[in-house]
């Protein structure tokens, strides 16, 4: 029997396929995705409507993915299209979280947004030393256009600003040493490397929320088992 | 024809009674209420909603308000002070009231809506109802609670539905129900024991009582504007599951 789980985020959907034990992962714009009528186990993320028993807070997935992999004491980031969470566990129990719940002009669209307007493939940015504030992540922009108006190349005017992007991600998990990170930033090498000036990074990959999903279906099973036992 | 008595925050309970006295047929209307009406467009953009709600609502009011009871103390705040004067300035009938006595026995309050099994919203509601209304509510069924809510009544009240009915009320609403909303240790008061959400308004200087108290109780801290995003409930429900 094939079990479909399903993290719909603003721009990327991941899925978690499994079938006959075997897990398949794919990513598929979420335009495309909502498409389609797809049947699936569990879901969460930005973009599906909350179907009772079906939908998952997107936090909640996140701890249970992270719980599985990781560690009794742990600091998890997501960082994806349009916002960013984080979830703090001590002697494997939950002691904090936030999300950002308005401006998101600081993530993941932002970024992919300004390659496309430069023209500016993503393996071509840079860590670059200097960055820019981000508090305000329309603030960075007019920063961006006008150092590229003034002749900076556009691929490190963009690294500057996910320099900025990771500083504040530092500063969104209150300066954790260490930060467990899940998302799309994880396939942008710059992103990693300008957190890594402030803190020790371990790239999860984006399937962690799925992962999450997975298990909370696992636990619902055991519990409706031993419930009918 | 005037029939109105605006008020905001919570007036001295005997300038209350007074108008009661004086003015038996009139209706008491809570001016921070959003009531849909019209938007003023007199304030800043960025701007504290609940003052814009008083703003919003005395104007369009205005041939009926007969006057409007305005705390300005710290029982209530700074902008709601200047706003009682921009009103009185526009032909208002003001009367200014500071409610900042002190409550002595903070330890040991009856508090039978802040600890009662109602839902979170029923509570705040009969809170705010009762600064007029001065009923009895002694005998409501209390429960013990899971969760708490720290904070002033939110402006969309739909938050309060993610709540438990297990949910004590702390924060200026507490002081409220106390009858000393201007009582600062009481509205800094917290129960370390009891996972608690801090809210408030944004552009609301108490952002910065609830993120203090927030960090100092390893509660939520939450800021949400005129409604909330659905990051923003999705926050409350993740922290709801999660402790």
């Amino acid at each position: 029997m094939e079990k479909l789980y399903i993290d719909a985020g603003t721009t990327w959907t991941k899925i978690l396929k499994i079938e006959n034990e075997k897990k398949t992962y794919t990513i598929e714009k979420t335009s495309d995705f909502k498409k389609k009528d797809a049947d699936y186990t569990k879901c969460t993320g930005h973009s599906l409507t909350k179907k009772q028993g079906i939908y998952e807070n997107e936090v909640v997935a996140l701890s249970k993915g992270a719980q599985k992999y990781l560690e009794d004491d742990f600091v998890v980031l997501d960082l994806g299209s349009r916002d960013i969470k984080y979830i703090k566990f001590e002697n494997k129990k939950f002691k904090d979280l936030d999300w950002n719940c308005s401006c998101a002009s600081a993530t993941g669209a932002t970024i992919e947004m300004l390659l496309k307007f430069y023209e500016v493939d993503i393996k071509d940015l840079v860590f670059t030393k200097e960055k820019y504030a981000v508090t305000c992540g329309i603030f960075g922009l007019e920063r961006i256009m006008d150092d590229v108006a003034n002749g900076l190349k556009p691929n490190i005017a963009i690294s500057k600003f996910v320099h900025g992007i990771a500083y504040n991600a530092f500063n969104f998990v209150k300066g954790a040493p260490k930060i467990c990170l899940s998302g799309g930033f994880c396939e942008n090498p710059c992103f990693i490397e300008s957190l890594e000036q402030y803190s020790t990074v371990i790239p999860l990959g984006r399937f962690i929320l799925t992962e999450g999903l997975y298990e909370i279906d696992k636990e619902s099973y055991l519990c409706s088992k031993s419930t009918i036992e | 024809m005037k029939d109105i008595i605006g008020f905001w925050g919570y007036p001295r309970i005997e300038l209350i009674e007074d108008m009661k006295k004086k003015y038996p047929n009139a209706k008491f209307i809570d001016l921070d209420i959003d009531f849909n009406y019209p938007k003023q467009n007199s304030t800043p953009e960025a701007y504290c909603v609940i003052i814009k709600n008083i703003l919003n609502n005395a104007l369009y009011l205005k041939e009926r308000i007969i006057l409007i009871l305005a705390p300005i103390g710290k029982d209530k705040c700074d902008s709601a002070f200047f706003v009682s004067e921009i009103l009185k300035k526009q032909g208002f009938n003001i009367i200014q009231s500071t409610f900042e006595d002190k409550c002595p026995n903070i330890n040991n309050l009856s508090l039978p809506i802040c600890k009662s099994n109602l839902s979170l919203r029923e509570k705040i509601e009969i809170i705010t109802k009762n600064i007029i209304e001065q009923k009895d509510y002694s005998s409501l069924p209390q429960t013990k609670a899971r969760f708490g809510f720290w904070g002033v009544p939110p402006n969309d009240l739909s938050i309060l539905e993610l709540f438990p009915n297990e949910t004590e009320v702390f924060g200026w609403c507490r002081a409220v129900e106390a009858k000393y909303p201007g009582d600062f240790e009481l509205e800094m008061y917290v129960d370390k024991n009891i996972p608690t959400i801090f809210f408030a308004q944004s552009f609301c200087s108490k952002n910065y009582l609830a993120k203090y108290l927030a960090d100092k109780y390893q509660g939520l801290y939450i800021d949400i504007d005129s409604t909330p995003t659905n990051s923003a409930k999705a926050k409350i429900e993740a922290f709801l599951k999660l402790r």
